[in-house]
């Protein structure tokens, strides 16, 4: 179970050529519920605000305003409870390099607070469902970024975590493979985990999404199934979403 | 703590897959001492051996035979050659010879009359060999001048106690233990402080800066271990290398020195060389485990300094430069505890970091003084607390982790 309400993101970046200091407001004012056994879409342009959302829920960030419950625990108060409760990937998180995929899940559960026997086990079943048994004990230094993307599944999926957190999970990485990851996320579904996902990729959504919210300039619009969107706004693609509401920002300005 | 460990433990599982590292970091130092100070002392025995035990090639103008058969008595300081064809001086420069002596024509008479007779010598005072065969001239002739003066008082009447009023006699208050002690007390801290944060450094970067620029810090900041438990292991890290790369260091230099002195004590004087007995006193246990026990907060302050600014850093390089100002305050610091007669300033055991130094130079001299040495324990073990406080509050703040 993911809840979130009415959280703001405000970032302070400064202008190298004016010197001024701005607030970017990332997120604004975000309420969402994902339920167990959901797959929850979360869509929107570069910049809107997806990833930040995703980082306050997997406890990376913490929100200006607003609160953030975990499985019942809020991030901000019992943080480490409520990160160990979550699976976290994303496009700009690597594998250690120096170690093969046994070691580093090896550590992970150590980290995790696994059981060796246990994470062991876990390792092999990851392993074995994103066919990565035949690198399963080579440095990962050379390895291609689907390959390193599969192993960082594995790491974010290894503690049996209740919520799934998927930041652009399929990015870079071919037809087969990307099949492969969105099978595994059926699976988690099945298996009464919360999972949520961002990315641009709009027949993945349609796919495997129950429900998707459209993240635009840090607000959210509808929050429903990818039918039901289509109907509401009266569109045969998502695409057509992103174009309308871009015009009207842009009509706005 | 259990996550600090194991994040720890994880720093050097990482240190260990790289062989390379491993190598310059451990292997390279225990290697490199024995071979430095071991070609040291070869090229400086050999030199100055060489020249001693070559007897000086000096050319004798002595027409009354006065000195010259004194000369010939002592093979193995002079080996007297026939005078150079052309420029003497010439020849000297070009070392066909070290010295040319020349005796006054009626040098016999005038001793024989109670005279003085002058003896001129040419020689080249930028050569040692040509240096080497004045000094052996002079005493030779001072001892020769003490037995003339001596037959001299004789024939008079006089005792011949009467030609040396005083006699010399010096005894080293300090003993070799000493004078060992100051040159190593005065080098130890420096050695000690540089070995410990250049150890550390690098790795320091590649833990903090490096996993943020390589990705993977988000991964262990996402698992459900703290944030200061994540920082307390990067530190602990850093520190253990430290600490371990200044031991061996140490042990590496340690055992060097034990070997090149007392190879050099068996060559210089079997008996009693300044080698062992000094060096025994210096690793006494008792001086060591104090010298320890300051360097592990030292050590400390410093590994929170590299993860502080490692941590504050977009990448490696950014790191490097920000650390490296620190890096040239400890070697200033160090290279000034160094200087002659620090000691004697007052306020030094007040400055932190360089009373650390100083309490270390004093232990090594047997001076300790309870006094200084617990102030500077007292301050790097309060300073090293702050800056660990510091850094894992610096660690909470995501500005730091997620400077893009
Ligand atoms: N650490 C940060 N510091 C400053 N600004 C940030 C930071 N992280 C995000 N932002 C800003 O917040 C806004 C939202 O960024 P975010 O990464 O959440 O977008 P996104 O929806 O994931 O985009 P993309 O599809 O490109 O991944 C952007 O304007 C971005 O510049
Ligand atoms: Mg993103």
């Amino acid at each position: 179970m993911i809840q979130l309400t009415d959280v703001y993101k405000t970032f302070t970046v400064k202008d190298k050529r004016t010197r001024a200091k701005k607030q970017v407001e990332a997120v604004k004012g975000l309420s969402l519920t994902v339920k167990p056994g959901e797959i929850y879409g979360l869509l929107g342009p570069n910049g809107a605000g997806k990833s930040t959302t995703l980082r306050m829920i997997a406890g990376l960030m913490q929100p200006n305003q607003g609160r953030i419950q975990v499985c019942g625990l809020d991030t901000v108060e019992q943080p480490e409870k409520a990160r160990a409760k979550v699976g976290y990937l994303s496009t700009d998180l690597n594998v250690y390099g120096r170690f093969t995929p046994r070691e580093l899940l090896r550590i992970f559960g150590e980290f995790q607070g696994l059981d060796a026997k246990v994470a062991e086990r876990r390792g092999m079943y990851l392993m074995e469902k994103l066919q990565l048994d035949d690198f399963a004990d080579v440095k990962m230094e050379g390895f291609s970024s689907g390959q390193k993307q599969k192993v960082s599944i594995a790491r974010a999926l290894l503690h049996d975590p209740k919520v799934v957190i998927f930041d652009e999970p399929t990015t870079g990485l071919d037809v087969l493979t990307a099949k492969t990851v969105l099978d595994l996320l059926r699976v988690m579904r099945a298996e009464g985990r919360t999972v949520i996902v961002s990315t641009h990729v709009m027949p993945m959504v349609e796919e495997i999404c129950d429900r998707v919210g459209i993240i635009f300039d840090g607000l959210l619009y509808g929050d429903a199934s990818p039918k039901q969107i289509l109907d509401d706004w009266g569109v045969k693609t998502l695409d057509e979403v992103f174009f309308e509401l871009a015009a009207r920002s842009a009509a706005e300005v | 703590m259990r996550g600090a460990l194991l994040i720890c433990k994880k720093e050097f599982m990482e240190l260990m897959k790289d062989r390379k590292t491993m190598f310059f970091t451990f292997l390279l130092p225990v290697l490199l001492y024995p071979a430095i100070f071991g070609m040291m002392s070869k090229l400086g025995r050999n030199d100055e051996e060489k020249r001693k035990s070559k007897a000086s090639r000096v050319a004798v103008v002595d027409a009354s035979q006065t000195l010259l058969p004194l000369l010939r008595t002592e093979p193995t300081l002079f080996e007297v050659v026939s005078a150079p064809e052309g420029d003497v001086k010439q020849a000297i420069n070009d070392e066909k010879l070290e010295m040319q002596v020349e005796v006054d024509e009626d040098a016999a008479a005038k001793l024989e009359a109670q005279q003085t007779f002058s003896v001129k010598a040419t020689y080249d005072r930028s050569n040692d060999s040509s240096r080497l065969a004045l000094t052996r001239l002079k005493e030779q002739l001072q001892k020769q001048d003490k037995t003339w003066v001596q037959a001299r008082l004789k024939t008079m009447g006089a005792p011949a106690d009467l030609a040396s009023p005083t006699k010399l006699e010096s005894v080293d208050a300090g003993g070799e233990s000493r004078v060992m002690g100051r040159i190593m007390g005065s080098m130890l801290p420096y050695l000690l402080m540089i070995m410990m944060f250049a150890g550390s450094m690098q790795h320091g970067i590649y833990a903090t800066a490096g996993e943020k620029e390589r990705g993977t810090l988000l991964s262990l900041l996402a698992t459900s271990l703290p944030r200061n438990q994540i920082v307390l292991g990067k530190l602990l890290y850093v520190f253990s290398i430290g600490i371990l790369s200044a031991l061996i260091n140490l042990a590496s230099l340690g055992i060097s020195m034990l070997l090149t002195f007392s190879k050099e004590a068996a060559v210089n004087a079997p008996s009693a060389g300044p080698g062992m007995g000094s060096l025994s006193a210096l690793a006494n246990p008792a001086t060591l485990a104090l010298t320890f026990f300051l360097m592990v907060p030292l050590g400390l302050c410093f590994a929170n300094f590299i993860v502080l600014m490692g941590v504050q850093a977009k990448n490696a390089v950014e790191a490097g430069s920000s650390i490296m100002p620190g890096f040239f305050a400890v070697m200033m610091m160090a290279v000034f505890s160094m200087a002659p007669g620090i000691e004697k300033m007052a306020w030094l055991p007040y400055v932190p970091i360089l009373n650390v130094s100083l309490a270390i130079r004093k232990l090594f001299v047997h001076q300790g003084n309870i006094p200084e040495y617990l102030l500077a324990l007292v301050m790097t073990v309060g300073l090293a607390a702050v800056f660990t406080w510091l850094s894992t509050r610096m660690l909470k703040r995501e500005s730091a982790l997620f400077k893009v």
